[in-house]
């Protein structure tokens, strides 16, 4: 990431009003380049715009069938890259739906709440830490 | 040269201290003074035609003096050392002298005495030595006073750091201990919590035994971690004592009530005996006070299986200013013995490992109540018999003081008038939002969850509360901020309780700062929870009557509330309407699914439409009675049972949610004119 670049955000989620809320709230945060796509399959149709966060819901196949799930679209993604770090969103608190994600190397797991954003927000911060980070240590490794 | 002139030269010379020697020119001697022959110790007879040299250390050095003086004619401060007594050192001066005809006939010396100079020039270079030793040795001890200041300074730069390293080994001590606190208390709040509401729901046998030893285990984590904060507190020097009036007589009543049932299970005799001459109201710390009592007849009932526990309570002194109050309490249990009983009040410490594992307990519970006592000027004393029992005693002094108690810390019984409370909970963690829910309901109070102290502000400005539960930390705005918010900018006398899992001294003093009213450790004991929230909602002034009708005809006409909107886009009408937008074109499809999949009992559709509603009703500020129904009906739908109960709620949520989508119409349409009129 240079300074400079916007921060580019992949917004997954078929439902369109918190998609919308959660696009709001990112853009009154911070100049990030945002995309949102309602499904699965439109995410992985556009991985070449080269997001730097997917923030995905876990619950894509709700009312169209057969659509791939949110579980499917984060196993896609790792697939193409697995370096995109991915955030899941759910409505769902369960153990169960975070474990899942977890395994699925989803970088963390959010619960759709009024807090979502914030926590969101700290994650993006967290992984952008981590990316330093890790530039850092292979510029080391690189030199040893 | 007459006669008497030679005499009197001759007398002069004589006279002279210094040897004077005539010489001819082979060296031998021909003439001396009176000086010469008492130098060398001889007789001018023995002198006289000697060889001059022979009276030399150095012979030949008085030889070249000779020739030197021939030579040249003269010799200036020639040294030589006599042989003598005592070799004196001399210095030659001489010359030759001539006849008439100035042939050379001999040489005249002189020999000054310098033994004298000698010794003064020795002390002078005895003493310069002796001036050098002493600037050398001052400069040694300039250069080891400075060593010593170097080491003073490093010494005292080490002390320095020793004691920085000690207050931060303290502090770093107090940090842990108030995050492990935290860390440890939050998830026990849950467990515990969540316990105690299982329990009281329909089970099993087997399974409210489960239950209750979870419950069992989780207090006496909680105890056990109570425990060691206490005494890390008064390790770090941070135990203070709460001067604040107090009933002594009740106060100890409702403390051993909770004694009461523990000990006729056991079927002891349980009496208590007060003094009725205890003044009524005193001033102290009644919490520590309960915390030893508690500690003692804890451990009475722990190591007593048949007789009586006695608690009597009885004043010793009284002064106009004071009263001395001895407490005790007695048991019949399996004493201590004497090699023991030294021991007991030390850490970790009981009468034996044996009785830990019969008895359970963490051995701190004596070290803590010694601690207390001694801290509040106290003293502890035990005596006790093995198989007998044991009193253990203690002896406080109190102020006296005609304020009447203000805080009723005596437990209010429920009150079935008292309902129509409100309460906001300002909780960030999902599991204590639900624990909170779960208890208020039960209470039959109102209630609103905030996550954080920001969210809670934003509530407070749109409804009117009766009080804030609020948890200390929190992300974004945390429990200490937001309070010093709602007193000094939004002037509210609001009661406010901290819920607190960190009971650190530090973090009770900040509470108060910022203006709280109380504070609840958790994990939230129910009866404390209740009879503060009454106590303090009792004391504040009853909120206008009006404001809560208002709030009420508002849900009663309007489905939605774009409040919620209003500040998540600040107020930004192209986003407000970007979201209604969203929001109309999406519902009616969902609607439309949902009724398609109860019409078809496609249970799978039914609930994924549901699910997709779920974060709406919120967003556009719909009651959260429909939140929850749809929540419900997802339930229901996912696991396919009470299918019956649906029917009406799906309903119900249609029939709202259609409304909603015209109220939003029209507030799209006022806030596209009104964007249009700008």
């Amino acid at each position: 990431m240079k300074n400079n670049e916007r921060i580019k955000l992949f917004l997954v989620d078929d439902d369109a009003v918190y998609l919308k809320l959660l696009e709001i709230d990112f853009l009154q945060y911070a100049d990030f380049s945002i995309e949102t796509y309602p499904t699965g399959e439109s995410c992985m149709k556009n991985l070449t715009h080269f997001p730097d966060v997917i923030i995905l819901d876990y619950h894509l196949d709700g009312i169209v069938k057969n659509a791939m799930n949110g579980l499917e679209t984060l196993r896609k993604i790792k697939d193409f890259n697995p370096d995109i770090p991915v955030i899941m969103l759910s409505s769902q608190d369960s153990i169960e739906v975070a474990i899942n994600c977890m395994h699925n190397r989803a970088f963390d797991y959010v619960v759709k709440s009024e807090t979502a954003f914030f926590r969101l927000r700290k994650i993006i911060t967290t992984i952008f830490h981590y990316k330093k980070m890790e530039k850092e240590l292979n510029w080391y490794v690189d030199r040893m | 040269m007459n006669n008497q002139e030679s005499q009197y030269a001759r007398s002069l010379i004589e006279a002279s201290l210094d040897p004077l020697v005539t010489l001819n020119t082979e060296g031998k001697i021909m003439d001396m003074n009176e000086a010469t022959a008492r130098i060398t110790g001889k007789t001018r007879e023995a002198l006289t035609g000697s060889d001059f040299f022979d009276y030399f250390t150095e012979s030949q050095k008085a030889r070249e003096v000779y020739q030197q003086i021939f030579a040249k004619g003269f010799v200036k401060d020639y040294p030589l050392t006599i042989i003598d007594g005592h070799l004196t050192p001399v210095l030659f001066n001489g010359s030759v002298y001539k006849d008439d005809q100035g042939n050379v006939l001999g040489a005249v010396i002189v020999a000054r005495d310098i033994t004298e100079q000698r010794r003064i020039e020795r002390e002078l270079i005895d003493a310069k030595v002796f001036a050098e030793r002493a600037a050398i040795t001052a400069e040694e001890a300039t250069a080891i006073a400075e060593l010593a200041t170097t080491i003073a300074k490093e010494a005292t730069a080490t002390a320095e750091e020793a004691k920085n390293k000690a207050e931060y080994a303290v502090k770093s001590k107090q940090q842990f201990l108030s995050n492990m606190s935290h860390e440890i208390r939050t998830p026990m709040n849950a467990i515990i919590g969540f316990t105690k509401v299982v329990l009281k729901t329909e089970l099993t046998a087997k399974q409210k035994e489960y239950l209750t030893a979870i419950k069992m285990s989780g207090d006496a984590l909680i105890v056990l971690i109570n425990d060691i904060l206490d005494l890390a507190k008064v390790d770090a020097g941070k135990m203070s004592f709460e001067h604040t009036p107090f009933k002594m007589a009740a106060s100890i009543a409702a403390m051993l009530h909770v004694f009461e049932i523990k000990i006729l299970e056991k079927n002891l005799r349980f009496v208590k005996e007060y003094d009725a001459r205890i003044p009524e109201i005193l001033l102290g710390d009644s919490v520590r006070l309960h915390q030893i009592i508690l500690n003692l007849v804890s451990n009475a009932v722990k190591f007593t299986a048949k007789g009586h526990i006695t608690v009597s309570v009885r004043l010793l002194e009284e002064t106009p200013e004071l009263a001395t109050i001895e407490f005790s309490v007695a048991d019949t249990g399996i004493g201590i013995s004497d090699s023991k009983i030294d021991k007991i009040f030390e850490n970790f410490q009981q009468a034996s490992s044996s009785t830990a594992r019969i008895f359970g307990g963490t051995g701190l519970g004596l070290a803590i109540v010694k601690q207390l006592v001694e801290h509040q000027g106290g003293t502890i004393l035990v005596k006790s018999k093995v198989d007998v029992g044991s009193t253990f005693s203690f002896v406080l002094t109190f102020q006296k003081t005609d304020i009447v108690s203000e805080l009723d810390t005596e437990i209010v019984e429920l009150d079935p008038q008292i309902r129509n409370i409100k309460v906001l909970v300002v909780e960030d963690m999902a599991l204590n939002q639900l624990l909170m829910k779960t208890l208020l309901d039960d209470f039959g109070f109102d209630r609103d969850i905030a996550s954080n102290g920001k969210i809670a502000i934003e509530k407070l400005q749109l409804k009117s509360y009766d009080i804030i539960l609020m948890d200390l930390q929190m992300p974004e705005m945390n429990g200490f901020e937001a309070t010093e918010y709602i007193r000094t900018k939004l002037n509210s006398k609001i009661p406010i309780i901290a819920l607190t899992a960190d009971v650190t001294t530090v973090d009770l003093a900040k509470c108060r700062a910022v203006g709280m009213n109380d504070y609840i450790a958790k994990p939230v004991d129910e009866r404390i929870l209740y009879s503060k929230i009454i106590g303090l909602v009792k004391k504040a002034t009853p909120p206008p009557l009006h404001k809560s009708i208002e709030t009420e005809m508002v849900v009663i006409t309007k489905c939605t509330d774009l409040n919620y909107l209003l500040l998540r886009t600040k107020a930004n009408p192209n986003l407000m309407m970007e979201m209604i937008t969203a929001y109309l074109d999406q519902t009616p499809t969902l609607l439309q699914a949902m009724r398609k999949g109860y019409d078809e009992k496609d249970w799978e559709i039914l609930g994924a439409t549901i699910h997709k509603l779920i974060p709406s009703f919120s967003i556009m500020g719909m009651h959260a009675n429909f939140e929850n129904m749809a929540k419900k009906v997802q339930e229901f739908a996912n696991n396919q049972h009470q299918l019956d109960d649906i029917a009406d709620m799906v309903f119900q949520i249609e029939t709202v949610c259609n409304q909603a989508c015209k109220e939003l119409e029209v507030e799209f349409n006022n806030l596209k004119n009104s964007n249009h009129e700008k």
